[in-house]
């Protein structure tokens, strides 16, 4: 299975900036970026009131739990999950074969704003994953700078 | 796989905890979730998706960070798989991304079946996602040890150990806290140790 790109903040800074602008378009409460196993890439808005990191977890699981329905019905991709609720609503798209973006949104603003908008910042994220992909192809780790000997118990039992 | 950002210095990994069904993998996470000593803001919640009797229906997450090694947050996002033969899909789906796992084995006698077959499983499951369990680091843990019927160690190391490569494993109590931190972790350590291993040209 390919890994995405080790990210530097070149990438972070192009992410960031397009969430932003998606958000400042739409006016969404908050937008993350998350790889399809789970994890939180990056976030902007107004998140502060979320718990991102277990939103990110749940997300990922909802739409790939949703890309399997789409194979037991012969439907070649869902690539979008919509949830619509009564304050909120959430919007999970697809970026490309590893991220999806998160949208959270209030449910006054309707949902055909939201994939407009997101179809532009999906370029923009796709293309700068792309890049960093380019830079560095193997997607390896350098982690040289972590000394083992520090990592033993890295978790204690209270007493 | 694990996702290193240069820029924030994090680097985040995904622990599977796997075996047989009302084998303690739930358990596992509950303990690590009520005893782990951490900082203020350190440990997420328990999220659990189960099903009104309590057997894990998706899976459970516990998001916990550890104390930063030379420079680097580590973000530890734990998961359980559901054990129940049907949930399948399920579990392929909780093993995307994996880093690391956690093989909670039952040790009563009568579960040893259950325990092959679902190491099997879990081989199986690797294999549709173009992974090889000699690529990924996993630890075994006995767990129910404290329980009347437990067959002896060396035979769950015949039936569970018996690869090329043996595997650090570990008896356990997962309900009394024991063994739990001791197969967290070493999972950590031995998956800490393979990315240092893999080392590639840096970018930061």
């Amino acid at each position: 299975m390919a890994t995405l790109p080790q990210l530097i903040e070149e990438d972070m800074q192009r992410l960031d900036e397009a969430l932003r602008e998606f958000i400042g378009q739409t006016d969404a409460t908050a937008a993350l970026i998350i790889d399809k196993g789970g994890f939180l890439i990056t976030h902007q808005g107004d998140s502060s009131q979320f718990d991102v990191t277990t939103i990110g977890a749940l997300a990922s699981g909802a739409f790939m739990a949703n890309q399997t329905i789409a194979g037991l019905v012969n439907e070649p991709n869902f690539n979008s999950v919509y949830q619509q609720g009564e304050k909120s609503s959430m919007l999970v798209v697809n970026i490309d074969e590893h991220c999806l973006l998160i949208v959270i949104f209030s449910a006054s603003i309707g949902v055909g704003i939201m994939k407009y908008y997101a179809s532009g910042a999906i370029r923009k994220i796709a293309g700068q994953l792309a890049v960093a992909q380019t830079r560095n192809p193997g997607g390896g780790y350098d982690l040289s700078v972590l000394n083992l000997a520090d990592s033993e118990n890295l978790f204690r039992k209270k007493d | 796989m694990a996702i290193i950002n240069q820029a924030t210095k994090e680097l985040q990994v995904k622990v599977v905890y796997y075996g047989p069904a009302m084998g303690g993998k739930t358990t596992n996470l509950v303990q690590v979730h009520d005893h782990v000593q951490t900082q203020a803001g350190n440990k997420g919640k328990l999220v659990s998706l189960a099903t009104s009797s309590d057997r894990t229906l998706f899976f459970d997450f516990l998001p916990i960070e550890a104390m930063t090694i030379k420079g680097f947050k580590t973000k530890f996002q734990l998961y359980t798989v559901p054990g129940q033969v049907i949930y399948n899909t399920t579990r392929q789906l909780v093993l995307r991304g994996v880093d690391g796992i956690v093989f909670v084995a039952d040790s009563q006698y009568e579960k040893m079946p259950e325990n092959a077959e679902s190491f099997q499983n879990l081989m199986d499951n690797l294999t549709s996602l173009k992974l090889n369990i000699a690529d990924i680091p996993y630890v075994l843990q006995y767990n129910k040890r404290d329980l009347p019927n437990a067959a002896p160690v060396e035979y769950m190391e015949y039936l569970l150990n018996n690869r090329e490569v043996q595997v650090p494993s570990f008896s356990a109590s997962a309900h009394k806290c024991e063994g739990v931190f001791e197969s967290l972790n070493m999972i950590t350590r031995l998956l800490l140790q393979k990315f240092i291993n893999q080392g590639a040209p840096s970018h930061a």
